[in-house]
């Protein structure tokens, strides 16, 4: 078996924004959740054989999370990047990608994180199977492949559920399932000496403007306040005991156990 | 600082920053209090190259520049300045120095384990009495056919208690005064190796500093590193880059100790508002946030310096200078805002404090550092 595994990465802000933006190798870095979904990659890579290719849709400063990709062990690197996709929402970025990944053919895998931790919506990874017409798997904690297609165990509320799916397929990556590594000192020194990054734009994609960036998104972003939480102090008095009833009445009140 | 820092050295901060906080700030309390050498630790940072980080990829190493070294010690000082200890002499003054000096079939013998972290270096060169004045040391080396029989008493040791290759500085010509010293490789488990106890210190306790005596112990003429009388000139050669690595290791302690003050002083309350609100507090941090930048300006000079094959000397001197005073005070200033909380082990700055002390002692005093740079300023 040779598989084609693709993997779609995001570079994330390290810290909310204070007012406008700026994203620079300093600010950003690879999505925490896409960092198991690279791990599980790499893994059916090594026990089945086949190539790793890294897809991420970003500014110039997403350079940065695929180097990142590189050395950790990706074999190709593309970031689709093009003043054009300024304003894309999830659908504009799902059709992006899915426009990609066609012309990525043949491909059996693509995988995505589960969310982001910068605007986690979960939309991009179903909305790509979508786009692709192909099945999906979803919150996948660990695969291998079967008679006709990948064996996925899912963990859903309190059960653990089994399917298969016929490839290619589309499956988002639950961000327990593969412990993600570090890259190698010598990862990090052969991906920017020797990795290349491929740049693509609308133009490569065969896209039109229409169907990206603003004039392609459905939704807009209308405004962002950060929300800070109260915090209340209130001192317990009494026997230990009368304490801890108390305490165990707020906390069952306030629906933090039940 | 992006005016030294390219893409590769972001991402290299991103990652080691992440292995630290993972596997390293969890215990780094513990292991100074027990003065334990984490093992556990020492093997993850190997297998991810963090022995080799200069070492050419041939040889086992990740083939980094000088910019990339000084990153990573500073991230794992930030943590555990006793672990940075480790990784910095480890690759400044015991693999460098074969590296420059060593001949390929001595590169080929020893680099490869070094640079994977499978075996640990140490640079034996302080005696009972010859500190600042290396020229002073009284450890022999007398050739005998082909070994030579060595006599050595070394005191404080970095890595002493756990380091397998160790560059021991003897004199193979009593007579000949500073010329008369050399370097020779001493393998621990040679008949006549023994490692002393552990220096009880004050601070630096995650690292097992500790005495070496050689009792007539023979060892190969192969090991002998760049020819006969020339000790002193590797010995300066390898503290001149072990000195960058020092001050990056002086500047991560600050950098701690910074973050540690910023967090705090936004929490604590006194007069009803938390104490960063306080002007003289404020003063404090802007003093810290300022001279932490300016060592690391100077530590990023010298360090470009080194890749562009520039000399280095005076910068890395100003630099190691600058630096670990500039920890001093930092640190200083980190109990101040922590109050009688910052005297305590419940709080991080003690440690660092601790910690930042001996930066101005090993590797040339600030006295023999002035005096180093005046030098070569009155040279000019
Ligand atoms: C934690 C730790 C780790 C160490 N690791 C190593 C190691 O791995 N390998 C190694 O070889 N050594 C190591 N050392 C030893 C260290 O390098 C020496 O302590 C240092 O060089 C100073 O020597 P000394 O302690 O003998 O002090 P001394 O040389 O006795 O100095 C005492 C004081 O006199 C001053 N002084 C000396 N000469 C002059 C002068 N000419 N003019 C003005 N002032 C002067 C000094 O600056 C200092 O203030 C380590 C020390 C410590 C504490």
């Amino acid at each position: 078996m040779n598989l084609h595994i693709i993997v779609c990465i995001k570079s994330v802000l390290l810290r909310v924004p204070k007012g406008r933006t700026i994203r620079t190798a300093e600010s950003c870095e690879l999505n925490p959740f896409d960092r198991p979904t690279l791990e599980a990659a790499l893994w059916l890579r090594g026990r089945y054989g086949g190539s790793v290719t890294v897809l991420s849709m970003g500014p110039e400063s997403g350079t940065s999370a695929l180097y990142e990709a590189i050395a950790l062990g990706a074999d190709r690197s593309i970031l689709i990047c093009d003043p054009a996709l300024a304003g894309s929402d999830t659908l504009a970025t799902s059709t992006v990608l899915g426009a990609a990944i066609k012309t990525l053919k043949p491909f059996d895998l693509v995988f995505f994180g589960t969310r982001t931790s910068d605007s986690d919506t979960g939309h991009v990874g179903p909305q790509t199977a979508v786009q692709l017409g192909v099945p999906l798997a979803s919150q996948v904690l660990s695969m291998a492949l079967g008679e006709s297609g990948l064996i996925a165990e899912r963990k859903m509320d309190g059960v653990l559920e089994k399917v298969q799916v016929s490839l290619p397929a589309v499956i988002t990556v639950h961000q327990t399932s593969y412990p993600p590594g570090d890259p190698p000192l010598s990862g990090i020194q052969t991906a920017f000496e020797e990795g290349t990054i491929e740049k693509w734009g609308l133009k490569e994609l065969s896209l039109s403007p229409e169907s990206a960036g603003e004039p392609g998104s459905p939704t807009r972003l209308l405004s962002m306040t950060p929300i800070s939480r109260e915090r209340k102090c209130r001192i317990l008095t009494g026997s230990s005991e009368g304490r801890a009833d108390k305490l165990l009445k707020i906390l069952m009140d306030s629906g933090g156990i039940s | 600082m992006d005016t030294f820092l390219q893409e590769k050295h972001h991402v290299l901060q991103r990652t080691v920053r992440a292995f630290c906080h993972r596997e390293i700030i969890p215990i780094a309390g513990n292991i100074d209090k027990e003065a334990r050498f984490p093992w556990e630790v020492q093997e993850k940072m190997a297998r991810l190259g963090y022995f080799g980080i200069q070492v050419p990829a041939e040889l086992g190493g990740a083939g980094m520049d000088t910019v990339s070294y000084i990153t990573v010690i500073e991230e794992i000082s930030r943590a555990c300045a006793g672990l940075g200890l480790c990784v910095s002499v480890h690759n400044s003054v015991a693999v460098f120095p074969i590296m420059a000096f060593g001949s390929e079939a001595q590169k080929k013998k020893w680099i490869p384990s070094l640079a994977r972290g499978e075996k640990i270096g140490a640079f034996c060169l302080t005696e009972p009495n010859a500190g600042s004045d290396a020229s002073a040391i009284e450890s022999t080396a007398i050739r005998d056919g082909d070994e030579y029989i060595i006599n050595a008493n070394k005191v404080f040791v970095t890595n002493g208690a756990i380091a397998d290759t160790c560059l021991m500085f003897v004199r193979t010509d009593p007579d000949a005064g500073r010329r008369g010293i050399s370097v020779v490789v001493v393998e621990r488990g040679t008949k006549g190796f023994t490692v002393g106890e552990a220096e009880d210190l004050s601070g630096m306790r995650s690292n097992p500093v500790s005495s070496i005596r050689l009792q007539d112990c023979r060892v190969p003429v192969e090991n002998l590193l760049g020819g006969e009388g020339r000790g002193l000139v590797i010995g300066l050669s390898a503290l001149d880059t072990g000195r960058i690595g020092i001050a990056a290791q002086a500047s991560g302690i600050a950098l701690a100790a910074l973050e540690e003050t910023v967090k705090y002083a936004k929490q604590r309350r006194q007069f009803g508002v938390p104490i960063a609100k306080h002007q003289a507090i404020q003063m404090m941090i802007a003093d810290m946030a300022t001279q932490i930048d300016a060592a690391r300006l100077l530590i990023y000079r010298a360090a470009v310096q080194k890749d562009r094959g520039n000399s280095f000397t005076q910068a890395a001197a100003m630099a190691k200078l600058y630096a670990s005073e500039m920890s001093s005070r930092v640190t200083d200033m980190a109990v101040q805002v922590h109050g009688g909380y910052g005297y305590s082990k419940s709080y991080p700055v003690e440690r660092y404090y601790r910690d930042a002390r001996v930066t101005r002692i090993y590797e040339g005093t600030s006295e023999v550092h002035r005096m180093v740079i005046a030098r070569g300023v009155l040279a000019e």
